[in-house]
């Protein structure tokens, strides 16, 4: 660990939390002001004022659970509300099918998962508003907090270059040494905003209802890419920033720009020589970005957000692969650098 | 020891000379007594704020010239006869003085007897004679 | 132990040479002053003897080895220019000294910045050139270490912190420790330093004790009564490195013997001749800008 790069870390970590805090903080007041919304009774009585005629029973199950039934004789549709209060809601909701609900399937958001089957004319519409959060979903917006944070830690060894080498060099450790101590203190920094953020939004998820996550299959994998990807990332940022140190400031904040316009060009379409050259090159160029190896691919027929399990080993092995390049490349310069 | 040791780094005279010059002085006038210790070599380097070798240099002439004794352990001391130089440090002083009064006399040309009657005057202004 | 030896040190940058075969054997427990005009190689040389810069050609030993990390145990450096970070507190590099090096005294520290005035909890962004000079300074000394290199370690500060530097400098001097630096401050330099190196454009011009140095180099001046003499065979003596004529008056800038010259110039017919003594200054401004020498050596005559 390096004393001073600590000390940047720690400062950009507390701005991390000041930001998480902040939306903590709205998570409260949202969770406040639609706490009027959370319970069926309001449901029931939108009903009751939209169709006069509709009959609402409430039960209490064996268990305890409040079960409230909404019979609305007139279109043919009765709705089922379990509340499970805290642990969430069940609801049951059969209607006549029409051709919004022509065949069957499941959508989930978040935690919300809606199973929506067909039996003859009838559809019968289950909603759990408590499955089971798949830890992808933590780990896409740890992702992009730890993205930001790497991105702007990653020049540690270029803000030693603008000024301070003669403090730096003088030290009884090697220069290889060095490298790696700051580096190392970078790594812990991303992953601890990694990780300050999936717990800052774990929390604000309980506000609303108990939270369970699923750690199994792809969620494992989305947690193990979730931290390499962003380490690949801050070690090619750094590779550059200390080959570019004079203009570091100008590498960090052209990074994402240049990465995404990159990107774009990688789509154009190759109607001509010139798309196909330009296209060929941006392809050859963002082989060279470790973020291009992690792929969301579209929902699948379940409608579950994932990427392919199949090529995961490879992908994973390319972001160790651009980390140890990249940091080897960086640590290469910095040994050969002057005062 | 009194503050009586200056030394000029400016001046073209090497600092260990000066302070040579000026321990010898102050023993021939009796500011500093026989026997009487000096500041160790680092102490008075510290006070002058010169180069401690340049202050043991100093010592090593004067004790070669048997102004001072130094014993290991114990410091420097002003050696008991010291004093008895006293004389022939104000001799050699006030020669010193006097061949660079006469050289720059020279230098500008004056005739002997000029600077005789220019030595006349001096000397009834700095010993004047009591008036019979 | 802790001599140094620079043997044939060469630096370019860019094809230009910033230090041009320059030798030095910095014997230990000596204070060596460094001097030379701007852009003479000093600082230079400083970063090639710390590894801050890789010599293109010529070695640097440190009591007959290489440099070393571990080495940097026993060296202090003081650098020209600030290095502090601008955004950490003076309390902040003082515990990355301590986490740095197992020799640093941060009561000493303390202690230091204290005599100089400087406030801990400031942000080294708050304070002048001279208090940054200050801190860096006493980060330095607070630690026991056998080699200190300062380069210019007086920039910036007032009449009574240089004089503190200079103190701290014979303090360690007086503990038997090697002190390196280099000075635009001839006055410190003659107080302090029992050694010196007058480097210009690269190359080794003078070196020496300083009070050898002073004791042997002088000028002789003599007055001819009319402009028509010679001094072939005194000018021709290796001992005068420099002849200064203007119309009737002669000055030789002799490196040793200057009675017996100042007796041939007398033998060759000139009157009024005289031995002054040159102080540090003298003999730098001679070294290296010897037109600006001529006109400002102060006339004192020597005593010898």
């Amino acid at each position: 660990m390096n004393y001073v790069e600590w000390l940047r870390v720690r400062n950009l970590l507390r701005v991390v939390l000041i930001i998480l805090g902040i939306l903590l903080v709205l998570a409260v007041v949202l969770r406040v002001s639609v706490a009027r919304y959370m319970s069926p009774d309001v449901w029931v009585h939108q009903a009751l004022m939209n169709h006069p005629g509709v009959k609402v029973t409430n039960v209490t199950l064996p268990d305890g659970t409040p079960r409230t039934i909404i019979d609305d004789p007139a279109e043919s549709t009765r709705a089922v509300i379990d509340d499970h209060g805290y642990k969430g809601k069940r609801i049951v909701i059969t209607e006549p099918s029409s051709r919004a609900h022509e065949e069957n399937s499941q959508v989930n958001v978040g935690s919300i998962q809606v199973f929506e089957t067909r039996n003859g004319k009838m559809t019968t519409t289950v909603i759990d508003t408590n499955g089971a959060v798949p830890m992808i979903y933590y780990m896409l917006l740890a992702d992009i907090v730890a993205v930001i944070v790497a991105t702007i830690l990653a020049a540690p060894l270029a803000r030693e270059i603008d000024g301070h080498l003669e403090v730096t060099l003088t030290k009884p450790i090697s220069r290889v040494r060095y490298a790696l101590e700051v580096i190392g203190t970078d790594a812990v920094g991303i992953v601890a905003a990694s990780f300050l953020t999936v717990v800052v939004f774990y929390i604000c998820q309980l506000l609303f209802e108990s939270a369970r996550l699923d750690f199994s299959g792809v969620n494992a994998r989305a947690i193990v890419m979730g931290l390499a990807c962003p380490m690949a990332w801050y070690a090619m940022l750094c590779a550059a920033t200390t080959w570019l140190h004079r203009s570091y400031v100008a590498v960090l904040g052209f990074a994402w720009p240049i990465v995404l316009f990159i990107g774009v060009l990688t789509l154009i379409p190759t109607h001509n020589v010139v798309a196909l050259f330009v296209h060929d090159v941006a392809w050859v160029l963002s082989r060279l970005n470790p973020l291009t190896y992690v792929s969301f691919a579209e929902p699948n027929e379940h409608g579950l957000l994932t990427y392919t399990s199949a090529g995961f080993a490879q992908r994973l092995s390319m972001q160790i692969l651009f980390f140890v390049a990249y940091g080897a490349l960086a640590i290469w310069k910095w040994q050969r650098v002057e005062a | 020891m009194p503050a009586v040791l200056t030394v000029d780094p400016r001046s073209g005279v090497p600092i260990y000379l000066q302070i040579i010059e000026q321990i010898r002085r102050s023993v021939a006038l009796g500011v500093l007594q026989a026997g009487e210790q000096l500041p160790t070599v680092k102490q008075l380097a510290i006070d002058l704020t010169v180069n401690p070798n340049t202050v043991a240099r100093a010592y090593r002439e004067l004790e070669r010239d048997r102004v001072i004794e130094t014993s290991p352990g114990r410091g420097s001391f002003v050696r008991p006869d010291g004093s008895a130089e006293a004389p022939k440090v104000g001799a050699e002083i006030g020669r010193g003085a006097l061949d660079v009064a006469l050289r720059e006399a020279k230098s500008v040309g004056l005739t002997r007897n000029e600077v005789r009657d220019l030595f006349e005057a001096g000397l009834e202004r700095w010993f004047p004679t009591e008036a019979a | 132990m802790s001599t140094i030896t620079i043997s044939n040190l060469r630096k370019l940058y860019g094809g230009v040479p910033a230090v041009d075969g320059f030798s030095l054997e910095i014997p230990e427990a000596t204070v060596f002053g460094l001097l030379g005009p701007n852009g003479a190689g000093k600082t230079t040389t400083f970063k090639c003897m710390l590894d801050l810069a890789r010599p293109s050609s010529g070695s640097i030993l440190y009591d007959g080895k290489p440099l070393a990390p571990e080495t940097f145990e026993r060296i202090a450096y003081v650098p020209e220019r600030s290095v502090l970070y601008e955004w950490m507190t003076v309390d902040e590099h003082v515990e990355m000294t301590r986490r740095a090096f197992t020799s640093f005294d941060p009561a000493r520290a303390y202690e230091l910045l204290a005599q100089f005035n400087v406030d801990p909890h400031k942000r080294a962004r708050a304070l002048s050139k001279g208090m940054k000079t200050a801190v860096m300074v006493a980060l330095a000394f607070a630690r026991n270490v056998n080699i200190m290199i300062l380069d210019e370690p007086t920039g910036g500060l007032d009449p009574v912190n240089q004089r503190h530097v200079l103190s701290l400098m014979i303090n360690e001097a007086a503990k038997g420790n090697t002190v390196i630096f280099s000075s635009h401050q001839i006055g410190q330099v003659e107080r302090a330093a029992e050694r010196i190196a007058v480097m210009d454009r690269g190359r080794l011009i003078l070196e020496g004790l300083v009070d050898d140095l002073k004791a042997d180099r002088k000028i002789v001046e003599g007055i001819f009564p009319d402009v028509s003499f010679t001094l072939d065979g005194i000018a021709n003596d290796a001992r005068v490195a420099r002849t200064d004529r203007t119309e009737r008056i002669v000055r030789l800038l002799v490196t040793a013997g200057a009675d017996e010259i100042a007796a041939h110039l007398s033998a060759a017919g000139a009157v009024g001749v005289r031995v002054l003594d040159l102080n540090l200054e003298d003999i730098f401004l001679y070294a290296v800008s010897p037109a600006t020498a001529t006109a400002d050596v102060v006339a004192k005559e020597s005593s010898t």
